[in-house]
């Protein structure tokens, strides 16, 4: 409990080629029509979030579990993100390891873009 | 407090949202893998998730969670991606090869700030097994 992760912020750039490749896995097509013209989805954290769990180093066959998300401001496509995540609780409930981190992404002028919560039940260590 | 609306408006408590439905095979899972790096095995390689708590690969989390954005963002004129709110619990695995029903509906309509805001409960389903469960907080507009 307390970890830091990673130690120094990620930075995570919101580019165009980022956004259409998460509309266009989401199926959101009416979004990727838009063309370059168009705003960042908030719910771009759905994939910068996976850098921040990636950076955290659990072994693979993790699952996630619950999520809590706070969008602070609208995104803009072009915008770096710095991001951190601390663990703040671990638990075992019907055998199962989980690990609850708070997430926090910036702009570049340190305001908050989003805030949050993971909870992830821990994959087993090879 | 609640916050006064309109008795046909669709904040009303109650009201349903329109239902978001999305087929997830491997080739999407896979591109959603591709979008955002997650290359867990349970979700991209059949192999291992046979060993696995599911028995088969499933979707990520975060994909059905991308959709329950988007059935917010749509119903709300975008006001999710303003300032929206969400707290989920993914409750069952998507498989792949099935389809995901999106839904909400109207809990309460509230002020906040001197602005209205609703509580939208979520959930998502697959047939007749739950996959997720919440709620969500975003403005209402005018």
């Amino acid at each position: 409990m307390g970890d830091v992760f990673p130690p120094q912020p990620l930075t995570f750039a919101v580019t165009s080629d980022v956004v259409d490749r998460f509309y266009r896995a989401t199926g959101d097509d009416d979004a990727v029509r838009k063309g370059p013209s168009r705003k960042a989805p908030s719910m771009i954290a759905s994939i910068y979030l996976v850098d921040l769990l990636m950076a955290r180093g659990s072994p693979p066959g993790g699952i996630h579990a619950k999520q809590s998300i706070r969008f602070h401001r609208s995104l803009a496509v072009g915008e770096d993100l710095s991001l951190q995540a601390t663990v703040v609780d671990k638990y075992v409930r019907k055998q199962r390891p989980y690990v609850v981190s708070e997430f926090e992404a910036r702009g570049k002028d340190g305001c908050l873009v989003s805030s949050g919560r993971i909870t992830s039940i821990w994959g087993r260590d090879q | 407090m609640s916050a006064h609306v309109a008795p046909d408006s669709p904040t009303n408590a109650g009201r349903a949202l329109p239902t978001l439905r999305r087929h997830v095979d491997q080739a999407s899972i896979d591109a959603y893998a591709e979008a955002s790096g997650d290359f867990n095995p349970i979700h991209v390689d059949p192999e291992y998730a046979k060993s696995g708590p599911f028995g088969r690969t499933i979707a990520h989390g975060l994909m059905t969670l991308a959709f329950v954005a988007q059935l917010l963002n749509t119903w709300s004129d975008d006001r999710f991606d303003e300032e929206g709110e969400i707290d989920i619990a993914f409750v069952g695995p998507l498989f792949a090869g099935e389809t995901v029903e999106v839904g909400g509906e109207v809990e309460e309509a509230f002020e906040r700030d001197g602005a209205s805001w609703v509580r939208v409960k979520l959930l998502a389903t697959a047939g007749e097994r739950r996959i997720l469960a919440g709620i969500a907080v975003l403005p209402a507009g005018s």
